[in-house]
C-alpha cells in the first residue's frame, strides 16, 4: 500500500523529525507532503533528506504560511492535485507568543488562533470538499490546551479549541472510517522552549503535566 | 457495475419535524450522507440515482456537493410514492444491474452491500428473521383468523439487487395491472421472477420516528475505549 502523508510545520522540530521518520523508515508512505514557512532552515532540512531519499519516495515541499488561510487553501488545493488522497494529515504547525493578559495584542491572539486551529481546520475542511478520504488524523495541541497556564492565554486558548475540535472530527469522520488523534505532547516543544528562554519564562510553563489521547 | 437507486424521497410526516427526515441529524450529521458515503466507498457502484422531496433539492445538492460524494449522482424528483419514486428513477439507471436502498436506513454497512453484490442470484433482497409472532387478522371484526408459520416469514429489507430488465418488466406490470407495491422484492417475485433473499443484520432497520432516531444515534455512539 502506498499511502501519502502532509505534515505541518515540516521545517523542524516534531514536525521535521515525523517527516523523517515517515519517509524514512515507513514501509508504506511513499510520499510526505512538507509544509512550512519559506525559511533557511526548511531548505536546509529538505535538502538534506532528498539527499537521503530511498528510490522510490520523495517529499513535496511547499512554502506556505498556515496562519495565511488563502495562501493555505492555495496550497491546499495544489498539494491534492498534484499528489493526490492524502492519507495521513500531521497537523503539527505552531504558533505562541506568551504574553500576559493586559498585554495580549488582538491581531497576535488572531494569528495564534488563526496557524494553531483555523489552519488544522481549513486543510481537513478544503480536503474533504475535494473528495480527499483520511485514513488518520492526527492534530498536535498541547497541554496548556487542558489546564491553562498563566501568561499563556491565547496558546492556552487556542489548543483547548484544538482538543474540543479533535474530539468533534473524531465522531463525524467516523463514517469514513477516519482516525482522528489528538496529542498532547508531555514535553516542551523546542521552538516553545526557545521562545521562553529568549523571553525570560520558565521553561516549564510550556512544559505539559499530563497528556491526552 | 450497479447502479443504486437511493431512495431519499420522504418528506418525514412521522419523525415530526418540519423537514424530510433525512435532512435531520443522526450525531450531528445528516441523515443522508450516511448511506451516501457508504455506498460511495462500494466500487461496483458506478452511479447513483438519488431522488428528493419536491422543494428541495437545494438541500440535497448542498450535502452532496459538500460531502464530495466521488461516484456520480443522478437527481431525480420524487412521485407520490415509494412504487412510483423508483418506477421514475429506473429509466435514469445506466446499468444494466441496479441496487435499491433507502437513506432512512443510514446503519447500513459496507459489507451489506459486498454481500448482495456477491450473491450468485441476480434479484437478492436483505431480510432478517422475524423475532415475533405475526397474526391473520379481520380489522373489520377484530377477529384471529387463524396463524402464520414465523419460519416462513422475513422482514424486508434493503438494499436489495435486481436485473434492470427484471425490475422494468415488473414495474411495467404493475401499471396494466393497475397496482402499486411498498418495495420492491415482493413485485419482482409477484411477476414471476426468482428473487431470493440473503441474512441482513437487525442494526439495518428503517429510521422512521423519533424514537428511531434515537436508537440510530445510540447505536453510533463512539465507543467508550475504542481508542485504547
Amino acid at each position: 500500500m502506498s499511502k501519502t502523508a502532509l505534515v505541518t510545520g515540516a521545517s523542524r522540530g516534531i514536525g521535521l523529525e515525523t517527516t523523517r521518520r515517515f519517509i524514512l523508515n515507513h514501509d508504506d508512505i511513499t510520499t510526505v507532503v512538507m509544509f512550512a514557512r519559506d525559511s533557511e532552515d526548511f531548505d536546509d532540512n529538505v535538502a538534506a533528506l532528498e539527499s537521503e531519499l530511498p528510490i522510490g519516495r520523495k517529499i513535496v515541499p511547499y512554502r506556505v504560511d498556515v496562519g495565511d488561510r488563502s495562501a493555505l487553501k492555495k496550497a491546499v488545493k495544489q498539494a491534492y492535485d498534484e499528489v493526490g488522497n492524502i492519507d495521513i494529515l500531521i497537523n503539527n504547525a505552531g504558533y505562541t507568543n506568551p504574553v500576559p493578559l493586559q498585554q495580549v495584542k488582538m491581531a497576535d491572539f488572531e494569528k495564534t488562533m488563526n496557524v494553531n486551529l483555523y489552519g488544522p481546520f481549513t486543510i481537513v475542511k478544503t480536503l474533504l470538499n475535494r473528495g480527499n478520504r483520511f485514513d488518520l488524523i492526527v492534530n498536535i495541541a498541547s497541554t496548556a490546551g487542558i489546564n491553562g497556564r498563566s501568561g499563556w492565554l491565547t496558546y492556552s486558548a487556542s489548543k483547548a479549541a484544538v482538543i474540543n475540535m479533535s474530539q468533534v472530527m473524531r465522531e463525524e469522520l467516523s463514517i469514513y472510517g477516519t482516525r482522528v488523534v489528538c496529542l498532547s505532547p508531555a514535553a516542551p516543544r523546542p521552538h516553545c522552549a526557545a521562545r521562553s528562554r529568549r523571553r525570560r519564562i520558565p521553561a516549564r510553563s510550556c512544559s505539559p503535566s499530563t497528556s491526552l489521547r | 457495475m450497479y447502479s443504486l437507486i437511493l431512495l431519499n424521497g420522504g418528506i418525514g410526516s412521522r419523525t415530526g419535524a418540519n423537514q424530510p427526515k433525512q435532512l435531520l441529524k443522526l450525531r450531528g450529521i445528516p441523515i443522508l450522507v450516511y448511506a451516501l458515503v457508504t455506498a460511495d466507498r462500494v466500487e461496483q457502484i458506478s452511479q447513483i440515482v438519488v431522488n428528493y422531496p419536491p422543494d428541495w433539492r437545494e438541500q440535497i445538492e448542498e450535502v452532496l456537493e459538500a460531502y464530495a460524494i466521488s461516484t456520480p449522482v443522478t437527481l431525480v424528483e420524487a412521485g407520490h410514492s415509494r412504487h412510483s419514486s423508483v418506477a421514475a428513477m429506473l429509466p435514469h439507471c445506466t446499468n444494466d444491474d441496479v441496487i435499491i436502498h433507502e437513506s432512512a436506513r443510514p446503519l447500513v454497512r459496507e459489507r451489506d452491500f459486498r454481500n448482495l453484490i456477491e450473491s450468485d442470484h441476480k434479484n437478492v433482497s436483505l431480510m432478517s428473521e422475524i423475532s415475533f409472532t405475526v397474526a391473520p387478522v379481520d380489522p373489520e371484526t377484530a377477529e384471529v383468523t387463524g396463524s402464520l408459520d414465523r419460519a416462513r416469514l422475513r422482514n424486508v429489507q434493503l438494499p436489495q439487487k435486481f436485473s434492470k430488465s427484471d425490475l422494468q418488466a415488473a414495474h411495467d406490470r404493475a401499471v396494466e395491472q393497475g397496482v402499486e407495491f411498498t418495495e420492491d422484492a415482493t413485485l419482482v417475485a409477484d411477476s414471476g421472477y426468482p428473487v431470493h433473499f440473503i441474512d441482513g443484520s437487525d442494526e439495518n432497520f428503517k429510521v422512521t420516528t423519533s424514537t428511531d432516531l434515537k436508537m440510530a444515534g445510540f447505536l453510533l455512539r463512539p465507543e467508550e475505549d475504542d481508542d485504547e
